[in-house]
């Protein structure tokens, strides 16, 4: 009886395969728990903290978005607008400093103006790019006025942030979040949370960059 | 409300594919859930494939803005289109995967 050996064919390793299995289950549950569920609004919350709006120096609307290319502000950045200028009619502090690109301060400062500031009143922060440029722009601006004490308005998810980035810069914060309870619907939700995934990413970077 | 009205669409359009699949396609059932765990290989692709993007996008801004000293905004990666393409880039490697078996 002949023997011939018996050749096997090499087992494919399948643990690739299982792990992105694993990988995709964990998306998967990711997105339904993010879409179907208040976990972005109870972060978007959380990150918000408490706001103190109390009589201060200035009120500064940090930037956002800019405006588009018709010079209409975005929706974040129109949001934080008008939080402004309402604190502003509140009368909450004397001067209204709006920062951010060229165009959105200037679309900023029409519509302040649209709606009763009146233009001695208001202050913009010469053309930044980013949290710390902006902090040291109103640094710049602000201190020499004896303008210490400001009421930042910021979006919810990025006030942790901004918050930490004025007070290195020489400022006492006074927190006016933006409204913290955020979207209702899945697709909103959704953004909000990878907009807070972003956020947090830049805060990572901001503390590996000894900025914060 | 518009959460569960969604859920509830997709369940029943998923329940009228499957008997539709089942009764007339020639579809077994058997093999659906093989199907499922092809999907979920596919996703773990999608996943993989965002993440890759979404880092070798921010090191490319963060590298061109060190070299260059103009100033690119990172929020570029922070787009729901990156996680279409992405989708997209994961979907061809699955059935080029699939293929060359």
């Amino acid at each position: 009886m002949d023997v011939h050996p018996i050749t096997h064919a090499p087992v494919p390793d399948r643990r690739p395969v299982r792990g992105l299995r694993l990988l995709g289950l964990a998306g998967l549950l990711l997105f339904a728990v993010a879409a179907f569920t208040p976990l972005a609004n109870r972060l978007n919350i959380w990150m918000a903290g408490l706001a103190t709006l109390e009589l201060a120096d200035a009120i500064v609307v940090l930037g956002r978005g800019g405006a588009d290319t018709d010079g209409v502000l975005t929706n974040r950045s129109l949001r934080r607008t008008l939080y402004g200028i309402g604190l502003y009619g509140d009368g909450l502090a004397p001067v209204l400093v709006l920062s951010g690109s060229a165009e959105e301060t200037h679309a900023r400062a029409s519509l302040a103006q649209g709606l009763g500031v009146p233009s001695g009143a208001i202050l913009r922060v010469a053309s930044t790019n980013t949290t710390k440029g902006e902090a040291a722009e109103l640094r710049r601006l602000l201190l020499p006025l004896g303008h210490r004490r400001i009421l930042l308005v910021a979006d919810p998810i990025d006030m942790p942030r901004a918050r930490a980035v004025m007070e290195r810069a020489g400022f006492t914060v006074l927190p006016a979040p933006t409204a913290a309870t955020g979207p209702s619907d899945p697709e909103s939700r959704l953004g909000l949370l990878r907009d807070i995934v972003s956020e947090l990413a830049g805060w990572m970077y901001y503390r590996l960059a000894g900025a914060l | 409300m518009s959460s569960t009205t969604l859920v509830l669409i997709v369940a029943l359009t998923s329940l009228g594919a499957y008997l539709a699949a089942t009764r007339f396609a020639g579809l077994r059932r058997a093999d659906l859930r093989g199907a499922v765990m092809e999907t979920l290989e596919c996703l773990g692709l999608v996943v993989v494939f965002f993440l890759a993007n979404f880092a070798v996008g921010t090191a490319l801004i963060l590298g061109l803005r060190a070299l260059t000293g103009r100033f690119i905004s990172v929020y570029i990666v922070n787009d729901a289109t990156l996680a279409v393409l992405s989708l997209l880039q994961a979907l061809v490697f699955h059935r080029w995967r699939a293929r060359s078996k």
